[in-house]
């Protein structure tokens, strides 16, 4: 024996010489029909083996069919017993839902095996395929079970006969919307709630990570749209007015919280320096870990910005408000009007940490002659006392806003809605370099604010200490700087003068970290100096976060940054280690290019416009610009969302598990395992249709391949009959046109598949039966009824009336009525070119080899034979045998084969192994 | 237990929808209710899939949940599940035999489809005559028998060949009989074979020697079967072997690879008897010969026809016709006509087809032969062609299908009729077997994707083409595939078979011998008890017929599983229903 001989020469350090055991005797990669067998026999002679499928059960493609011929048994009948066995058996393991990375041959001729279990999210050992998961589960995907006919839920249990029947949750990675968001929020999943009509549970998810909903629902500039996948089609899903929509509704019907103050679990006190979104969200997460939270605010009202920063056209009081109401409704102690002092007074006030959150409330000053006239003001001390209430009356007064950012537009805005005659935006550069969103600039044009690019204020002039006009230079642009923005460069004697009555300067925002520089490390620019992951500061027990730490950034970023800063904290008190812990795993972000791709057949449905208030009514009071959306406009949003990632990350299925089986923080893992023997049965992958584009497959939709028709016709199939696809009409002419990719060189595959006249009689036999009614007819070149009871099985599909035509089909065009003229040669009756309609086309593609067999060894060890199947060595007298000693090739892995056929194969596979196996044993 | 006071059993029923094979025809939930109130009825639940590994599950804890003694799986037929079943209940503690399947598919559902009133009332009759017969069940316990691990091969062509050196590499002992005086069956006459166009002979040789040289094998030629007895793991086959001696062997399994015999046209069948007119294998043997073609007279054969599916997919016009397709022949015709083609360059060639067959990867040796010249036309089996000869030689009409209907005439200096297999007669064998024969007259495998080479007699499985036509490596294969399957069963050292024999009760029993005559496995023995003489059953034996119950005048005699008790209460319950 070739085999043995090498195997008698161990040279080097084998696995086995090192002491090593194998854990298993056979390696079955691939849980089909074959893949069953070929265990089953080897398990109960006795061998230990480990069957690995990449899917999440056994039973491979034979338990999608329907019947199979010639005894027409049920599919599921004959292969669930089997599907059970292979399960129960005590000598074979299963590990399912996993995948060979490579297998190695060593000198001792052990096989070590790399494998990757790909996360179900769901504990095998607890779940008990109940399926209420499935119930629950707002997204929808193909259902590849029923050869994507129908759909199926992200979670979901593969299919009713499962073995083991377990549930999955398709995760492809995190959707770029939940993945972009500072703070984590689930914006995939809130969609896929509020679609489903789950408006209430959509708000409670929200929660889960940010608490502060209803002003991001107004004031977010929403990077989540800016990553939606469905933006680089016809439009973004608007996300952010669903969350809207979400919280409106939430917020009308619970005036306050549903919940009352969560239980103090934890001694340790925790003080929040600073009230703005940071602060809140901090105190939020940190009071849900059960700590005592107390909120130190110096100004008279909490928010910070959300109070103070943002206009109330753009985010209501009254919303922020109940927003904080979320915060304080978990106990947490809100102080407002009470400055901190140093952090060494919080520590000796019993507080065990603290976080500062103070934010970027003061202005930078611009440098130039005449800023401390009265009139001149920086833009937070402007917005802190109109937004805080202090009357300020600017009609018929001109006012001038210096500045380009976002924190110009809302002043310049304000100053409209205050009676101001005219408000001019003074900005250094042009309008292409401004900082500030587009669509803030046009807001503000469209209300009447005057735009003056290209200047720059030089000097404010006045008379009794009272500002009364502005002398500004005339800029031109000149090199990129190192903002990448084209620098202004002053015009020489360019000055010219203008009456100005109030100057707001808005050209920036420095941190308020003042009065600790003293305690914790600053950075140059004032910030605090943190741990970029942990946000603890230089004193061990302080943390920091928001804009005191990032400088001036996003409300959904400072609400980020408090929920990180509450898990470290937590950890920090329970005195765990903060190094190497990583607050948020999310998956990668799923690739928007393979999302785009897989549904490339969804139909384009325009975003719904966004509704604004007319401009003479918003100035008129201090009206919110941006109107809600509708609750059918919100749904119909968000049914336009592409489930990127599958899965939206809902949780309703987590909720709904009554066996608590759900791990969203499951993860790949890679094992290794040591191996005797290998058997190949990874089994046939099938024809593309589309592969031959005359007949239609793919553009019309009454053109079908048999394995969708065999779905049609299975007793667990989608629509309980066999319906067409475009009007779901019963068909009553069918048509089959054999040898689709089989016999062909024009797509390069010569062979002939073996299967496919066998199951197009069948299937004609169950339409005949279905369908009384229906003609069926199969478009021929061999009818190779070949097998045991085959042919007998032909002649009883004739004498049940099928119709035969010797031809071979050239075309299928599509009628406006959906039928299809199939174009075909007509070999026997009379010859030449003939059409005929139909109102269904199937076509019988073929089994082609599944090249990923050839990947599980390196370089190309295991020989393909010259069709690209598995090579046998000598597939007259060593059935099964491959290039390389102690691998094995079962069923459809080496060439195409009927189901008994197969089944013959892989058990000669499995006796080839055990005498493989006994060699080894006996050392020959 | 006490038959004065019967401890009330305990009984859970499971009906299934089988998807919608069950449920689209029957009511199952109304099923579900008539048995419920059934007075030893403590749980009884509709179920999507009976045999998926959830609803085995939720049986398994019902069993354990409500101390279930008996259980009714209303499904499908007990081909299907029953093993799936009563593994099931063997997990939960529940002695095998008190599950009890009814069979509301097969016998029910899709009998009665269209019909859901009465199919729903027959239904409900099946499953109460199932909880009666559950009702009375007893525990019972497999019988186990220690397995030889030695086989008897029955042929030494290639697949015997093959199948007895699988089996001695995996350890077990073999003995190979071959009827014939020369090992090697039909491949041994081969020389070219398709589809790797390796030499048939060489092969059967190579077997040979590893045969020879294997120290667990014995090869006897010129042997046959005359008898089997024993059972499962533990037969008793007795060979007569070269003159007239016999030899008796103990061993575990038996596999039947017989082969097959070569279609034999009759006179006059596609010109059959005409001279120059042969059979493929006549044909393969002129071509190994290497001596070149040559008609009758001698001339130089310019122009051959192959004349295909004779013996073949019969129809009507044959008294007893072969139905099925030979498999291998359309492939071994095409590969003929390469070989032929190589060695008389400039030869004619026609094939006469009907389908060609050439299935898989042999397409492309039909392609081949297309290469090589040969020309093919497909025949109509209602205008046969037609065979004629005379002094020039042969001619055959045919009319051609493409061309038509056209009618050629096609004068040829041989004709090939390219015959099939057919199965082997072997009246001797069959006798000792006893095993069935499927319509084709080959032999019958339980189920072509179950159990693809078992019988249904334990212990013997069948391999290669006495099974069905095949080519030499699909017989190879089919015959490793029952080596696995007789490993399984000898490597384990034992097989546990069904507890369904008879039993005597001694009692009653006042040994008239009508049982012993009656039995026909030698299951009975008479023993003394007690001072009387009575029978006993050998458990070993009995396959549990029944037939020794039904002469015996004392009615002592009850098959366990299907006691007097539980085969009456089924037919109360079933009456019950029908007095409704």
């Amino acid at each position: 024996m070739a085999d043995a001989a090498k195997l008698a020469v161990v040279r080097g350090p084998s696995t086995s010489a090192l002491g090593l055991q194998p854990s298993y005797d056979v390696l079955v990669v691939g849980g089909g029909i074959a893949g069953m067998e070929s265990a089953l026999t080897l398990g109960d002679m006795g061998y230990k083996v480990l069957l690995v499928e990449k899917e999440a059960s056994v039973g491979g493609k034979m338990i999608l069919l329907s019947k199979v011929f010639p005894t027409l048994d049920c599919a599921s009948c004959i292969s669930t017993p089997k599907m059970a066995a292979t399960s129960h058996h005590p000598n074979i393991t299963t590990l399912l839902y996993s995948e060979i990375e490579g297998i190695s041959r060593d000198d001792g001729g052990l096989f070590r095996v790399r494998l990757r279990r790909k996360p179900t999210f769901v504990d095998w050992a607890a779940c008990t395929g109940c399926g209420e998961c499935e119930i629950v589960c707002t997204v929808a995907l193909p259902d590849e079970f029923n050869a994507d006919l129908v759909a199926r839920r992200a979670t979901h249990i593969a299919f009713p006969q499962a073995v083991p029947k377990k549930a999955v949750v398709d995760r492809f990675g995190t959707s770029p919307c939940s993945f972009t968001c500072p703070a984590g929020v689930k914006a995939h999943g809130y969609v896929s709630l509020v679609r489903a009509g789950k408006y209430d549970e959509a708000f409670r998810l929200h929660m889960e990570d940010a608490p502060l909903p209803g002003s991001l629902s107004r004031a977010c500039y929403a990077p989540c749209e800016g990553e939606c996948t469905r933006g680089t089609l016809e439009g973004t899903v608007p996300i952010r007015a669903i969350k809207r929509f979400m919280v409106d509704r939430y917020y009308a019907a619970h005036p306050i919280p549903e919940y009352g103050p969560s239980a103090a679990t934890r001694a340790e006190r925790v003080a929040v320096v600073g009230s703005g979104p940071a602060g809140l969200s901090a105190a939020y997460h940190l009071a849900r870990r059960g700590y005592p939270v107390t909120v130190f605010e110096a100004a008279p009202l909490a928010g910070g910005m959300l109070r103070y920063a943002i206009p109330a056209y753009r985010l209501p009081k009254d919303v922020v408000d109940r927003d904080i109401l979320n915060v304080t409704a978990l106990g947490v102690e809100l102080r407002t009007g009470t400055p901190v002092g140093s952090l060494a007074a919080l520590r000796a006030d019993g507080f065990a940490a603290a976080y500062l959150a103070t934010g970027t409330m003061e202005g930078y000053a611009l440098g130039v002659p005449g800023e401390d006239l009265d009139g001149v003001m920086d833009c937070m001390g402007f917005l802190k006392r109109v937004n805080g209430g202090e009357p300020l009356d600017l009609k018929g007064k001109t006012v001038m806003v210096v500045g380009g950012g976002n924190s110009a537009i809302d002043p310049a805005r304000m100053a409209v809605r205050l009676g101001a005659a005219k408000v001019v935006i003074q900005y250094r550069r042009s309008r292409t370099e401004m900082p500030a969103h587009d669509w803030e600039i046009e807001a503000a044009l469209e209300e009447g604010v005057e735009l003056q690019v290209l200047h720059t204020p030089v000097r404010f002039l006045g008379e009794g200490g009272r500002l009364t006009a502005v002398e500004s230079l005339t800029m031109r642009l000149g090199e990129p700087d190192a903002s990448g923005r084209r620098a202004p460069i002053p015009v020489e004697g360019s000055e010219t003068r203008v009456p100005v009555d109030l100057v707001v300067l808005a050209i920036g925002l420095k941190p308020s970290t003042g009065s600790f520089a003293s305690e914790v490390e600053l950075n140059r620019n004032g910030t605090v100096k943190v741990d970029a992951e942990t946000l603890q500061t230089s004193l061990s027990h302080v943390f920091a976060g928001g804009d005191a730490v990032t400088g001036p950034s996003m409300i959904v970023q400072a609400i980020g940054q408090g929920k990180r800063a509450a898990f470290y904290i937590d950890r920090f008190l329970r005195g765990e280690a903060l190094a190497g812990v990583r607050f948020d795993e999310p998956l990668p972000v799923v690739d928007k290019a393979e999302v785009v791709a897989r549904v490339a057949n969804i139909t384009p449905r325009p975003a719904a416009p966004r509704h604004e208030r007319p401009v003479a009514e918003r100035l008129a009071a201090m009206a919110e610009v941006e109107l809600p959306v509708s609750e059918d406009e919100a749904r119909q949003g968000a049914a336009r969302c592409l489930d990127c990632g599958g899965c939206s990350e809902c949780h309703q299925c987590v909720q709904a598990c009554p066996a608590h089986a759900f791990h969203f923080e499951m993860r790949e893992e890679k094992a290794e395992e040591l191996v005797r023997s290998v058997i190949v049965s990874t089994g046939f992958k099938l024809f593309d249709g589309r592969k031959k584009p005359l007949l239609g497959y793919g553009r019309f939709p009454n053109v079908i391949n048999a394995m969708e028709m065999d779905r049609l016709l299975a007793p667990t199939r989608p629509y309980n009959t066999v319906l067409r696809p475009s009007d779901g009409k019963a068909p009553d002419n069918i048509a089959y046109v054999l040898c689709t990719g089989s016999r062909d060189c024009t797509v390069d595959h010569r062979l002939c598949s073996r299967v496919c006249c066998m199951y197009s009689l069948k299937q004609a036999q169950l339409i005949l039966g279905a369908l009384p009614l229906a003609d069926v007819t199969i478009y021929y070149m061999d009818i190779r009824a070949f097998g045991k009871g085959y042919e007998e099985f032909f002649q009883q599909a004739r004498g049940m009336g099928v119709t035969f035509v010797k031809g071979k089909v050239a075309q299928v065009d599509e009628r406006p009525n959906g039928n299809l003229t199939v174009t075909y040669e007509d070999i026997e009756g009379g010859g030449g070119k003939r059409q005929m309609e139909h109102d269904l086309v199937v076509l019988s593609v073929g089994l082609l080899p599944n090249r990923d067999a050839l990947q599980l060894f390196p370089g190309g060890q295991l020989e393909a034979d010259p069709n690209s199947y598995v090579r046998e060595v000598d597939e007259d007298l060593e059935p099964g045998r491959t290039s390389i000693p102690g691998v094995f090739v079962a069923g459809t892995a080496s060439a195409a084969r009927d189901i008994p056929d197969t089944v013959l194969h892989a058990g000669a596979a499995a006796a080839q192994t055990a005498a493989y196996l006994k060699r080894m044993e006996e050392g020959r | 237990m006490s038959d004065d006071t019967p401890t009330p059993r305990r009984i859970g029923v499971f009906i299934c929808h089988c998807g919608g094979n069950i449920s689209d025809y029957v009511d199952v939930e109304q099923v579900r209710q008539a048995v419920a109130g059934e007075a030893e009825v403590v749980t009884a639940k509709t179920t999507m899939f009976a045999c998926s590994d959830a609803a085995q599950q939720e049986m398994t804890e019902a069993i354990t949940q409500d101390n279930l003694d008996g259980i009714v799986v209303a499904s499908c037929s007990p081909k299907l599940h029953l093993f799936t079943f009563r593994a099931m209940a063997d997990r939960a503690g529940l002695n095998p035999y008190r599950y009890v399947q009814a069979n509301i598919r097969e016998q029910c559902s899709w009998a009665h489809r269209g019909e859901m009133p009465a199919a729903t009332a027959k239904a409900t009759a099946i499953v109460r005559a199932a909880v009666a017969r559950a009702e009375a069940s007893e525990p019972l316990a497999t019988m186990r028998i220690e397995t030889q691990p030695r086989a008897l091969v029955l042929g030494a062509g290639v697949a015997g060949l093959r199948a007895a050196l699988a089996l001695a590499d995996m350890g077990l002992t073999v003995t190979i009989a071959e009827r014939a005086q020369r090992p090697g069956g039909w491949a041994a006459t081969f020389g070219r074979t398709f589809a790797r166009d390796r030499s048939g002979a060489e092969m059967v040789e190579e077997l040979l020697r590893r045969v020879h040289e294997h120290e667990h094998i014995t090869l006897f030629t010129g042997a046959e079967l005359i008898e089997k007895s024993g059972s499962v793991g533990d037969f008793t086959a007795v060979l007569r072997v070269a003159n007239g001696d016999t030899v008796t062997l103990n061993v575990g399994a038996i596999v039947v690879a017989t082969g097959f015999q070569d279609y034999q046209p009759t006179v006059g069948e596609f010109g059959w008897g005409l001279p120059d007119v042969v059979t493929l294998p006549q044909y393969k043997r002129m071509l190994d010969a290497g001596q070149g073609l040559h008609r009758a007279d001698g001339r130089p054969v310019k122009t051959v026809t192959f004349l295909y599916c004779v013996g073949s997919r019969q129809g009507e016009e044959v008294e007893r016709p072969n139905r099925y397709c030979s498999r291998y022949c359309c492939t071994a015709a095409c590969h003929a006509g390469i070989v032929s083609a190589e060695q008389a360059p400039g030869l004619h060639q026609v094939h006469l087809f009907r389908d060609m067959r050439t299935y898989g990867k042999y397409e492309l040796l039909y392609e081949e032969a297309q290469r090589a010249g040969a020309v093919f036309l497909r025949w109509d089996p209602e205008e046969p062609p037609v065979v004629a000869s005379d002094a020039g030689g042969l001619t055959v009409r045919v009319k051609d299908r493409l061309l038509g209907g056209e009618e050629l005439e096609i004068p040829t200096d041989l004709l090939v009729l390219v015959t099939g297999m057919v199965p082997r007669e072997n009246a001797t064998l069959l006798n000792a077997l006893k095993l069935p024969l499927g319509g084709d007259g080959f032999f019958n495998e339980i189920h072509p994707k179950l159990r693809p080479v078992e019988t249904v007699a334990n212990g013997v499985f069948i391999a290669g083409t006495a099974q069905g036509p095949k080519t030499i490596a699909e017989s190879v294969a089919s015959s490793l595939a029952a080596v696995s399957k007789t490993a399984a069963l000898l490597l384990k050292g034992y097989v546990d078979l069904e507890p369904f024999v008879a039993e005597v009760d001694e009692e009653r029993c006042t040994w008239c011998g009508k049982c012993l005559d009656a039995c026909p496995y030698k299951a009975i023995e008479k023993v003394a008890v007690a001072g009387k003489e009575v029978a006993r059953i050998i458990p070993a034996l009995c396959k549990g017929c029944g037939g020794c119950a039904l002469p015996c005048a004392e009615n002592a005699i009850d098959v366990k599983g299907y006691t007097d008790e539980q085969v009456l209460g089924m037919i109360d319950a079933l009456l019950e229903e029908a007095a409704e």
